[in-house]
């Protein structure tokens, strides 16, 4: 400990005589401790609002009415494991929805923190005057539905509630509303093409870029209207699941599937394409800020080898003296870690204040206004000290290597 | 009376085409109280021979005893540790580290050793400046002394850890002729009252008159001792 302190005060005291070859390389890594905190923050910070939106944007799991592979057909089922190849067959038409989808259900709520909500989905033709549009409606049960999904929060006028309290409600895109012409209260004619024509009245409209799936044509009525429309009582398509740990989606998914054999999806796999593109934005934001430590670790390289250079007859006169070579070693590591941890210091306050300010911007999107979401959890802090902690020591360590390595007799014999 | 530093043989070549020899079958022995003095001309292999009796160089052949320990097969750190336990080093020039105070620099070998407490540490190097006549330098930089203080500031750092051994290479080499008188009565007082063995390298005929024996070298050997 004695022999730690010692070494520190000598390495303090190179530092302290080399003002400004100090000041600059405790700024290389300020500047660079700095904006690794600021880039990360955004990034991590914009990543974790965009998964977070994924993840809310429609149910955590879906499962529909769908199978991974079609369905094996009769004389296939009849000689299982024999060579038989069916060609030109006619397929069996099937009743489309989930089977057991009420076990489903139950199997889901059973789960801690686990709703399921069960929903038809189908299309129908909107018409208004000589006006036709295509909508998909799902049938919602509101008072479960509303648990599964954010629905409710981008709804710009209207309720989800409102679908219970009258007789043929439906919710739209306000888009598609201003295209049919129509608004709060009106009556649109939906006809399907199993079932017949209903009137419609408009309860609820989703703000403009906010419907479900993203697509304005989508549409929400009561899950009964939903049946009696498409002409399919009593039967359910889909099942809307959210869970307590969205990230453990892949793995219910999995299990429901394989109990069940409907395709379950997960919010991962239906956006896969994206959390690939956010690996790649994460390799490049790693690999741009590691940089930048990197290259401020190079101040301090040119600091300590400096040191060493300048400092050969005071290595040679602590030699004699009687330090080994691992105690010089430790001076000029020392002042590479001295000015790392000066450096980290500063740059964590240069950081908070570079977040402060990102945080400040204002953003009108959509008509609201949004600040950039940033990251602002100690993890971004302990990686950027750590990361350039181990730069500075290494960047200290090669000129430290040559310090060690000198000979006192050849200083000695070259002063006298 | 005992040895306290004992050379058979001992040499040094540097390797080379052809290789260089600096100090070749050296025998010697000095023993604790001996004030001993190394002269000759420039290039015969004085300070060569006392950087291998400082266990700074390593020699090609030859045997080296110190206190009945073989120094040959040390390591590094083992000659260090004996360098700073048991050795004193004052070299022509004063080697004071220039960030440090007087103070400091004596403080420094007491602290790397480590066996007194911080306040006592600072009341061993405080006594030593006194012994040295140096109090009111204490807290000065060397860049603010004479070149006689800085002298004996460094005479004071070489004794801070109370050596067995005193080595001077041209210890008077850059003084004038009171602080080179200074400096011999305080090498005879080390060897004659404090009992420490000195081996000083010098050109000054009145170091050499001073001590108890002298080792006249030529071309890397011993060539007589009166």
């Amino acid at each position: 400990m004695r022999r730690v302190a010692l070494l520190l005060s000598i390495a303090f005291q190179h530092l302290a005589k080399r003002r400004r070859q100090t000041i600059v390389a405790v700024a290389g890594v300020g500047v660079g401790v700095g904006f690794f905190l600021a880039v990360s923050a955004l990034m991590v910070g914009s990543q974790d609002d965009f998964v977070k939106k994924l993840i809310d944007a429609a149910p955590h799991i879906v499962v529909s009415d769908e199978v991974r592979s079609p369905t094996p057909q009769p004389a296939v089922q009849a000689y299982p494991g024999g060579a038989v190849a069916v060609h030109g067959y006619k397929p069996r038409t099937e009743m489309r929805g989930i089977k057991g989808w009420q076990q489903l259900v139950a199997t889901v709520n059973a789960m801690p923190g686990a709703v399921a909500s069960p929903s038809l989905s189908g299309g129908v033709t909107l018409r208004v005057g000589g006006h036709e549009e295509a909508l998909a409606v799902i049938g919602i049960d509101p008072a479960v539905e509303a648990h599964v999904s954010n629905v409710e929060e981008n709804l710009k006028a209207g309720s989800l509630h409102a679908l219970e309290t009258n007789q043929g409600g439906l919710i739209v895109a306000e888009e598609l509303a201003r295209r049919l012409g129509v608004n709060m209260g009106d009556v649109v004619g939906a006809t399907s093409a199993r079932g017949g024509t209903r009137s419609l009245r408009i309860v609820g409209l989703f703000g403009r870029g906010r419907s479900p799936g993203g697509s304005s044509g989508t549409g929400y009525v009561l899950l009964r209207e939903a049946q009696s429309l498409t002409g399919q009582p009593f039967i359910i398509n889909r099942v809307g699941v959210k869970i307590a740990d969205p990230y453990r989606a892949e793995t219910v998914a999995k299990a429901l599937e394989a109990r069940f054999s409907y395709k379950a999806e997960s919010w991962q796999e239906r956006s896969a394409d994206f959390l690939t593109l956010l690996l790649t934005r994460n390799i490049i934001m790693y690999t741009v800020v590691s940089a930048i430590l990197l290259v401020a670790s190079f101040g301090i390289y040119t600091v300590v080898s400096n040191a060493v250079a300048d400092k050969r007859r005071d290595i040679a006169i602590l030699r004699s003296i009687g330090f080994s070579q691992a105690d010089l070693q430790g001076i000029f590591v020392a002042e590479g870690l001295v000015l790392a941890v000066i450096g980290i210091i500063l740059g964590f306050g240069l950081g908070l204040v570079l977040m402060q300010i990102l945080g400040s911007l204002e953003f009108p999107v959509s008509g609201r206004v949004e600040h950039i979401p940033l990251d602002r959890r100690p993890r971004q802090f302990l990686l950027a000290g750590g990361a350039s902690l181990a730069c500075a020591v290494f960047a200290a360590w090669l000129p430290a290597r040559k310090a060690a390595r000198v000979d006192p007799v050849d200083i000695l014999r070259g002063a006298a | 009376m005992s040895t306290l530093i004992e050379a058979h043989g001992l040499a040094r070549v540097l390797p080379g085409d052809p290789p260089v020899s600096l100090v070749q079958g050296i025998d010697l022995a000095v023993e604790p109280g001996r004030f001993v003095a190394v002269i000759g001309p420039s290039g015969c292999g004085k300070s060569s021979l006392l950087y291998l009796l400082g266990l700074l160089d390593r020699p090609t052949a030859g045997s080296l005893m110190f206190d009945g320990m073989d120094t040959v097969p040390m390591g590094g750190d083992a000659r260090a540790a004996l360098r700073l336990a048991r050795f004193g080093f004052v070299f022509q020039f004063h080697f004071l580290l220039p960030e440090f105070t007087a103070l400091e620099n004596i403080l420094i070998p007491i602290r790397r050793l480590g066996r007194l407490s911080g306040g006592d540490a600072r009341t061993r190097a405080m006594e030593l400046l006194r012994a040295m006549e140096l109090e009111a330098q204490a807290d000065k930089t060397p860049d603010r002394m004479s070149g006689g203080q800085r002298q004996r500031v460094a005479i004071a750092r070489a004794l801070a850890n109370d050596p067995s051994l005193v080595l001077g290479d041209e210890p008077t080499g850059n003084l004038d002729s009171v602080n080179s008188r200074r400096v011999v009565e305080i090498f005879q007082a080390l060897a004659h009252e404090q009992g420490r063995a000195v081996i000083c390298v010098t050109h000054d005929p009145d170091v050499a008159a001073a001590a108890d024996r002298r080792i006249h070298m030529r071309d890397g050997g011993i060539e007589k001792v009166d």
